[in-house]
């Protein structure tokens, strides 16, 4: 092993169901390299110091989403930070606005559902059989949409928005930018059905411009400008849908 | 009323971002002249005297200016105190809260059409 | 200490497997780091309710009246009226430019055939619009043209 180059104190918000009537704080002194990651410290506070503690990693390389969590207040990707940010004491905290099932590790169904809900995929009146070929897409068209595609589901800006806080409806930041990426998508004709949940019980109208979600994005999704196009087009479905009826009739 | 809100969620958000734009537009000559030029002597009285300030505001286009300048920041505000509300927990408040809140920019926004009627 | 976020925040429809620690609100929330603006921004709203209110008492005395009128000429003339005015027009001002930064990126890349001009352009034209308008009120108001 490399030659650690100082120490740091890890404050880490710990939480034991079987044991912790409420999470509780407990503080590791680690000796720390040069050119460690966040990660890098609690995976040796795990390996090393205390292996009760649990956290969620796997890539490593800030594409996979799992090691998100608060570190010094704010949401990061725990493996993309390097320590050199940090000065001697570091505060590490689950995802704020999620239900904590131990320690850094958080319950992410509620996540996925709302995920689900703004039906990620193509969606076609008619399917096409494979014999009418691929469906050709034009660079221009790619780049409409294609921002929107590069979300990790993080779920760091679910832990940055003040709304998802506060309303629990709210699809929030990442499910509205996937739901406008396919509403966005050229080869899509779903653009009606999903205005009509964006307008529903999660509304995007909940969202009030607070920007977070786009502060703290490690991938820049930039979902805040997706959930406020996605206001504007569900606006205008609305207009339309008060002079044309549903189905194209006049 | 959840429901009532979420089907009336579009036009509110239209005010709201009305009021955001056009009414951040209108309110600050409004308030540089007529809330402090005025006042401190910046700007000569005569220029808001009431032939002057009638003249203006029962032309055509006064009255739509005024409408707007009257209208639209409420809708912005009352949105926004909503938002303020759910922001400090108080989302289970929100059926009650809401409803006054938009209430009162609506009756606000029909007695500014009455104020510049009958200018 | 701990705060916390709605208790229902990012949960399942389905029950936990096991007891889970209730949401926390991110630290920062609602008066630190860049929550302090947000939290501005959407109190500016009291603001922005009052001056609308204040604007329809103002017309209304217009149309009441010439003696009306001079009653709410030596009223703005209050040392509360003109301090109000100065907090708004700063308000004002705060939420013109945060709101106008954010305005482009809020536009979809296409409506229809119709594409929107590029966000720096979008930007522009809101500030020349808000320039305009806000300058030719100010003439206007203060007896420079008509």
């Amino acid at each position: 092993m490399a030659e650690a180059v100082g120490k740091k104190t890890f404050v880490v918000t710990r939480f034991d169901p079987d044991r912790d009537e409420v999470p509780r704080q407990q503080a590791y002194e680690i000796p720390v390299q040069a050119d460690w990651k966040v990660l890098d410290a609690l995976n040796f506070i795990k390996d090393e110091v205390d292996a009760s503690l649990s956290h969620r990693w796997s890539c490593r390389m800030a594409v996979c989403g799992s090691c998100g969590m608060m570190v010094n207040g704010e949401p990061r990707l725990s493996c993309k930070d390097p320590l050199s940010d940090y000065g001697d004491t570091v505060e590490i905290a689950p995802l704020a606005n999620f239900p904590v099932i131990r320690d850094l590790v958080i319950e992410f169904e509620g996540f996925m559902e709302k995920l689900k809900s703004v039906k990620p995929w193509i969606i076609r009146a008619k399917e096409l059989a494979a014999e009418d070929g691929p469906v050709n897409q034009k660079p221009s068209e790619l780049e409409e949409f294609k921002q929107f595609s590069m979300c990790i589901n993080c779920m760091l800006c679910y832990s940055a928005c003040p709304v998802v806080a506060n309303e629990p409806e709210f699809i929030g930041p990442a499910a509205i930018a996937l739901g406008h990426r396919y509403s966005l998508d050229s080869r899509d004709e779903g653009a009606a059905e999903r205005n009509e949940i964006f307008r529903g019980e999660g509304t995007v109208f909940s969202c009030s411009y607070a920007n977070e979600c786009s502060e703290v994005c490690p991938k820049n999704v930039d979902p805040a400008a997706a959930v406020n196009q996605a206001k504007f087009n569900a606006v205008i479905d609305w207009m339309t849908g008060l002079v044309i009826k549903r189905g194209g009739q006049g | 009323m959840r429901g009532l809100l979420l089907k009336l969620e579009p036009l509110i958000w239209l005010m709201f971002g009305q009021g955001l734009l056009i009414g951040t537009m209108l309110l600050t000559g409004w308030v540089l002249v007529a809330g402090l030029g005025v006042p401190l002597g910046v700007v000569p009285a005569e220029a808001l005297s009431y032939e002057r300030a009638h003249m203006l505001g029962s032309s055509p286009i006064g009255r739509v200016v005024l409408l707007g300048l009257i209208a639209l920041p409420m809708w912005k505000g009352v949105h926004h105190i909503r938002h303020l509300c759910i922001d400090f927990g108080g989302a289970h408040r929100d059926a009650v809260v809401a409803p006054l809140l938009y209430l009162t920019a609506s009756v606000g926004s029909l007695l500014a059409v009455v104020a510049v009627v009958r200018l | 200490m701990a705060r916390y976020a709605h208790p229902k925040a990012m949960s399942s429809s389905k029950p936990a497997r096991t007891r889970t620690a209730p949401p926390q609100l991110p630290d920062q929330f609602p008066f630190e780091g860049r929550y302090r603006a947000y939290t501005l921004f959407d109190a500016t709203g009291i603001l922005y309710l009052m001056l609308g209110f204040l604007a329809l008492g103002t017309i209304w005395s217009l149309g009441s009246g010439e003696e009306a009128w001079k009653g709410v000429q030596i009223i703005y003339r209050s040392w509360v009226y003109v301090a109000f005015h100065a907090l708004s027009l700063a308000a004002v001002i705060f939420v013109g430019i945060r709101f106008f930064g954010f305005f482009p990126k809020a536009q979809p890349p296409r409506i229809g055939p119709l594409k929107p001009p590029p966000q720096p352009v979008i930007l522009a034209m809101l500030y020349v619009a808000w320039i305009g308008v806000a300058g030719a009120m100010t003439v206007i108001l203060a007896g420079g043209i008509f």
